[in-house]
């Protein structure tokens, strides 16, 4: 995989605009996305599913192709793949409508994003569910002995990450689900930070459910998925209701279409779909193996460049085999909004500063004020990296 | 600390552009919570130091160090400035609109005197007002002036010096041009033009240049007090009528159709010459045209 060359794809960074290491926030977009979308405005922009007329047939096309092409990047079936905005609506709607009559219990743990803790929180506030969390070390890692005495019969679900947005390193989810499988609990991964990053194979995984965002990965805003198996999002109950959820509607009397069309209320983001298409196409094109080993070497040389600067404290593992290509650090005597915004002037060097919507992970990972982050992707450079020494080592002598 | 003076400088600049008045937003949340002693949450303080010290560090990495490890002392220091130097401003143009000087009546050095430059005066077009020397003299100097103002009191000597030496060669013209931050300005503008009907005008203007606040502050009294001492007939009654009333104003017009801006203003052959140290300079340029310099 050849970094430089890609590059050339993105025009923010052909604009030599910055040195861009907040990918766990969004991604650049390259101009195959832009293109793709633009193409849907200038050649269809009709309505899928609805009209009979050929720009309405011509989208319904590139809507569903998009749909496969998004649901193969994950080995899942278009029929199991819900457009969702983003990770955060695809976990609220199954936070929400999972049911919770036969058992209550949710388990997920300190390390989430708020995205995934606050729909169950605000469940629990409601007397719909009971929280409890899977134990985890201060590391960031899992206290694995504890999860097949924490998952047990009386729980529904278990909610969880795939790979975290405070440290970078990843559940070992095989045995999570295995466990929970066992006894009758279904699986939701958070995979915001997972999908992007790693060839993740939904049917070897073998959750219940996957979300991720289409802006962590290359594509557009706005646009998001939910993969569930299909007996799985049967099994849920009504999210967002509305024109084209249904297949009839009498005063009193609704027929709903099955998944995934029944959660998919209203005119979708169609440009935003056939972007993330375009952008599953990139990915995969790259291969989703060399963009993991492409990390794997950016993910090394950054820790050691940040453990190099005088003062500098990594949070989580320090190896970088258990991460992707994001860590979260802290300099002595300089805050993290300050080392942020410092490396924006200095260098403009593009980071994340503050509790990354993950406020109780930052807790349990002793940065309760927040840290900042550099989060690296397909088109970041070793070259880069070395910059970024650089620049933390003038910012670390402030406090020191 | 900074966003005291984040908030002036940005409320300031929102007036001309509105891409300012989201900072503006920032710095008043930050200023309300400070006020209220609590931590400012908007970021904005952190933003001015991050941005502060890397610009320190571009050029000196040791100051930035410096700089950072006192940031909170700076910013204070700073912020005491800034409001010291903004009340000085405030003060300054107060100064400036009341007497024509940022220092009061004092006058002295005024930066705020750049942005009336007597290179954009226009010279008077008639030679109405009080005339005096040659009124056949290839050169004539006009004098804006207010009776009650230090600064035309002040030219008095240079103006006596330039008719006495020069008289033959120069026509002189004084037209009034009253302040009105000065009390009874137009009212000694119409007394003395009284007094000038009556043959006494130069007795008259001496007599208000040696005593202003006894005029500024004795109104219609003084002027009639001083008419009777130096036995002017009709004083009285010319000064009720207002006679010469609307003369004045005609002179007023004049002036500020000349963009006089502050007395004394002289004009020497066209050219400007305003407030504390315009009789001087007025004089110089007369000489110099003159060829007596």
């Amino acid at each position: 995989m050849d970094a430089d060359r890609l590059r050339e794809d993105f025009p923010i960074l052909k604009a030599g605009k910055a040195i861009y290491f907040d990918s766990a926030c969004t991604t650049l977009k390259p101009r195959q996305v832009l293109e793709a979308e633009r193409a849907y405005y200038e050649q269809a922009s009709g309505c899928a599913g609805r009209s009979a007329h050929a720009l309405a047939k011509k989208t319904s096309e590139m809507f569903e192709s998009s749909r496969e092409k998004a649901a193969a990047f994950v080995n899942a079936a278009p029929e199991e793949l819900v457009w969702v905005k983003n990770t955060t609506e695809a976990l609220n709607l199954v936070i929400r409508s999972f049911d919770y009559s036969q058992r209550k219990k949710i388990l997920t743990t300190r390390l989430e994003h708020h995205s995934l803790l606050l729909p169950i929180m605000e469940q629990q506030r409601r007397g719909i569910v009971k929280m409890e969390l899977l134990k985890t070390n201060p590391d960031g890692s899992f206290d694995e002995q504890s999860i097949a005495a924490t998952i047990d019969r009386s729980t529904a679900l278990v909610a969880i990450h795939h790979t975290t947005n405070t440290t970078g390193m990843r559940a070992p989810l095989e045995k999570i689900i295995k466990i929970a499988h066992d006894n009758g609990a279904a699986v939701l991964i958070d995979g915001a930070q997972g999908v992007p990053h790693s060839g993740v194979d939904f049917r070897r995984l073998g959750a219940d459910f996957l979300a991720f965002s289409g802006h962590k990965m290359l594509g557009p805003t706005g646009i998001g998925c939910l993969v569930g198996k299909s007996e799985s999002l049967e099994k849920l109950d009504s999210f967002i209701v509305g024109g084209e959820t249904v297949e009839s509607v009498h005063i009193g009397k609704v027929q709903f279409m099955k998944a995934p069309k029944r959660f998919e209320g209203g005119i979708q983001n169609y440009a935003g779909a056939i972007g993330l298409a375009a952008a599953c196409d990139y990915l995969s094109k790259i291969g989703m193996k060399n963009v993991e080993e492409h990390e794997k070497k950016l993910a090394k040389r950054m820790i050691e460049a940040v453990q190099s600067v005088p003062g500098a404290a990594i949070y989580g593992s320090p190896s970088s085999e258990k991460r992707s290509a994001l860590v979260s650090f802290n300099l002595k005597g300089v805050k993290h909004h300050q080392v942020a915004l410092m490396c924006d002037s200095l260098s403009k060097i593009a980071l994340r500063s503050g509790v990354f919507c993950a406020q109780p992970a930052m807790e349990s990972l002793g940065a309760p004020e927040g840290a900042v982050r550099a989060s690296l992707y397909v088109y970041n450079t070793e070259k880069e990296i070395s910059l970024f020494k650089e620049t933390l080592e003038k910012i670390a002598k402030l406090g020191n | 600390m900074l966003c005291f003076i984040a908030l002036g400088v940005f409320a300031f600049l929102s007036l001309f552009s509105a891409k300012y008045r989201p900072l503006a937003a920032r710095a008043f949340s930050c200023v309300a919570r400070k006020m209220t002693l609590r931590p400012c949450d908007t970021g904005l303080d952190e933003e001015i130091k991050a941005a502060s010290i890397a610009g320190i560090m571009k050029f000196s990495p040791q100051a930035a160090s410096f700089v950072n490890r006192r940031f909170a002392a700076f910013s204070f220091a700073f912020t005491l400035l800034f409001f010291a130097s903004f009340l000085l401003a405030a003060q300054g143009i107060a100064n400036f609109a009341i007497y024509g000087n940022c220092n009061g009546p004092e006058g002295g050095f005024c930066i705020y005197s750049g942005i009336q430059n007597p290179a954009f005066l226009k010279a008077p077009s008639t030679l109405q007002g009080i005339s005096a020397g040659n009124e056949s003299a290839r050169l004539t100097v006009f004098e804006f002036g207010c009776y009650t103002c230090p600064y035309t009191r002040d030219a008095e000597d240079t103006v006596k010096f330039m008719l006495e030496k020069y008289g033959d060669k120069v026509h002189f013209v004084f037209k009034p041009f009253p302040l009105p931050t000065h009390p009874n300005s137009k009212w000694a503008a119409v007394a003395a033009a009284c007094a000038w009907e009556a043959g006494k005008y130069w007795e008259y203007r001496e007599a208000i240049f040696s005593n202003q606040s006894y005029y500024r502050e004795g109104g219609d009294a003084a002027f009639k007090a001083t008419a009777a001492r130096l036995n002017i007939t009709g004083f009285d009654g010319c000064f009720d009528a207002k006679k010469f009333l609307a003369q004045i104003e005609t002179s007023i017009s004049e002036g500020k159709e000349c963009g006089i801006y502050g007395t004394p203003t002289f004009f020497v052959d066209g050219k400007a010459f305003v407030g504390k140290d315009a009789a001087a300079e007025a004089k110089a340029e007369v000489e110099r045209l003159l060829g007596v310099a």
